[in-house]
């Protein structure tokens, strides 16, 4: 479904990707842990085509779609306008908008159709973007940090929200530093450190997988109590 | 008093060309800008069009009117009436401020906005169309507003080559009469009459439902 192979990326000669490749199966979910800087930020706008790779290559079957860590709303437009405007592009009937409801119905945010992002909660906006990506029938979603900012429950129903999207055959690749949330939802998780792919597991395979995942990233917290203590303050 | 009132009434009618050369120059001033405004965004012609931003801004007005009323004529052998020697030259100079006005807009939406439209497979052009334009003029309208008011006032320019808008029509009344402080007042009164009306155009969008619930 996704092919990636020998995948690099350089920013000013930072490397942000080195040789990276793995490949993902139809209706699969794989989970992206890693420090911060890790790539895999990177490594999801590689795949929607935001950013060129410097060499290698990425092959995806089928529509692929993003959801952006901050949603990316259109401000100026009511959730069910930005729900239909791509999709009414394409087919001038009722039809995007009959579907649009539906799907916020079914997302439990019926009541917010007419509202505009700024009216939204946090939970409410990750739904609407979620919805946003549906309405195009994507084969791929890539989700870049879909539970930050959110809370414990509204993070429980992200995991029943996209479980249900695979369940619709849906292609996911999820990068998050919720390592609970990750494990809970992935089928399989890479940890990208420094622009390689260091881990590559299946949680439920794993024994602890998140004490195993912690190992790999650097500066445990103790260390950097000490840098504090050394330093002036 | 009959007097006041035939000379409100004489310089009254110069509005209509003030007004005139305003929307003309509006006209070409917001089509041109906005154009470059998006090329050089995109990059395309960008030091062409920087170039010309540069000397349109660099060079008094007065100069940009005279050149193409009298200049160009001479060296094309095209002749120009006045009106539309004005409605060029201010349309052209708007242009320049436009596009300024609108390239810190465009600047002011995140890329997160360009590249959300391009994840959902939204053709260009109806992205500049309903996603970043929408939002660019909500931001730049106050800007907007002032260039308008800055344009109308610089008409008064029009009166160097004869064209009898306001402020002509009161330095002819000025002349006949050898009295400058009517005229010139009344010319006055009537700029800052339609500099509310703009005012009051420009309030009354930004108060309208659409504008005022997003953001």
């Amino acid at each position: 479904m996704i092919k990636v192979s020998n995948v690099r990326k350089l920013f000013n000669e930072i490397t942000v990707l080195d040789d990276v490749s793995f490949s993902v199966e139809k209706s699969n979910i794989i989970g992206l842990a890693g420090p911060s800087g890790g790539g895999k930020s990177t490594l999801l706008r590689c795949i929607q085509k935001l950013d060129k790779p410097n060499s290698g290559t990425i092959k995806c079957d089928g529509r692929v779609c993003f959801m952006f860590q901050d949603f990316q709303l259109f401000p100026h437009m009511t959730v069910l306008e930005n729900l239909t405007y791509a999709p009414a592009l394409k087919n001038k009937t009722s039809l995007p908008a009959k579907l649009a409801l539906e799907m916020l119905e079914n997302l439990g945010i019926g009541s917010k159709a007419d509202a505009y992002q700024r009216q939204l909660s946090g939970g409410q906006k990750q739904r609407v973007a979620l919805a946003r990506s549906l309405m195009i029938k994507p084969d791929i979603l890539l989700c870049d940090e879909p539970t930050s900012g959110l809370d414990v429950a509204t993070t429980m129903d992200v995991v029943t929200l996209l479980e249900s999207v695979r369940n619709m055959g849906v292609t996911m690749v999820i990068a998050s530093h919720d390592l609970d949330f990750l494990i809970k939802i992935s089928d399989r998780i890479l940890l990208l450190k420094e622009g390689r792919i260091a881990v590559d597991i299946s949680p439920k395979e794993t024994d602890n997988p998140v004490e195993y995942l912690k190992k790999f990233y650097s500066l445990p917290p103790q260390q950097f109590v000490e840098t504090l203590k050394l330093s002036s303050f | 008093m009959e007097r006041i009132v035939s000379d409100i009434v004489y310089v009254g009618t110069g509005v209509l060309v003030t007004l005139q050369l305003l929307v003309g120059a509006i006209c070409i001033g917001i089509v041109g800008g906005l154009l470059m405004s998006i090329l050089r965004y995109r990059g395309t012609c960008r030091s062409l069009i920087n170039g010309m931003v540069s000397i349109i801004r660099g060079t008094p007005l007065i100069l940009q009117l005279g050149l193409i009323y009298f200049a160009v004529p001479g060296i094309f052998g095209i002749k120009l009436t006045a009106i539309a020697a004005g409605i060029i030259s201010f349309g052209l100079n708007s242009s320049a401020y436009v596009a300024e006005i609108l390239r810190a807009g465009i600047e002011s939406i995140p890329k997160g906005q360009f590249e959300a439209a391009q994840t959902l497979g939204i053709p260009t052009s109806h992205m500049w169309k309903d996603i970043i334009l929408p939002q660019v003029v909500r931001n730049v309208l106050p800007a907007m507003v002032g260039e308008i008011i800055a344009l109308l006032k610089e008409t008064a320019i029009i009166s160097m080559i004869g064209c009898q808008d306001i402020m002509r029509k009161s330095q002819l009344l000025a002349a006949e009469q050898f009295v400058y402080f009517t005229p010139l007042c009344i010319a006055g009164v009537y700029y800052y009459l339609l500099v509310l009306f703009i005012e009051f155009i420009g309030r009354k969008i930004e108060r309208s439902e659409k504008y005022d619930k997003s953001i």
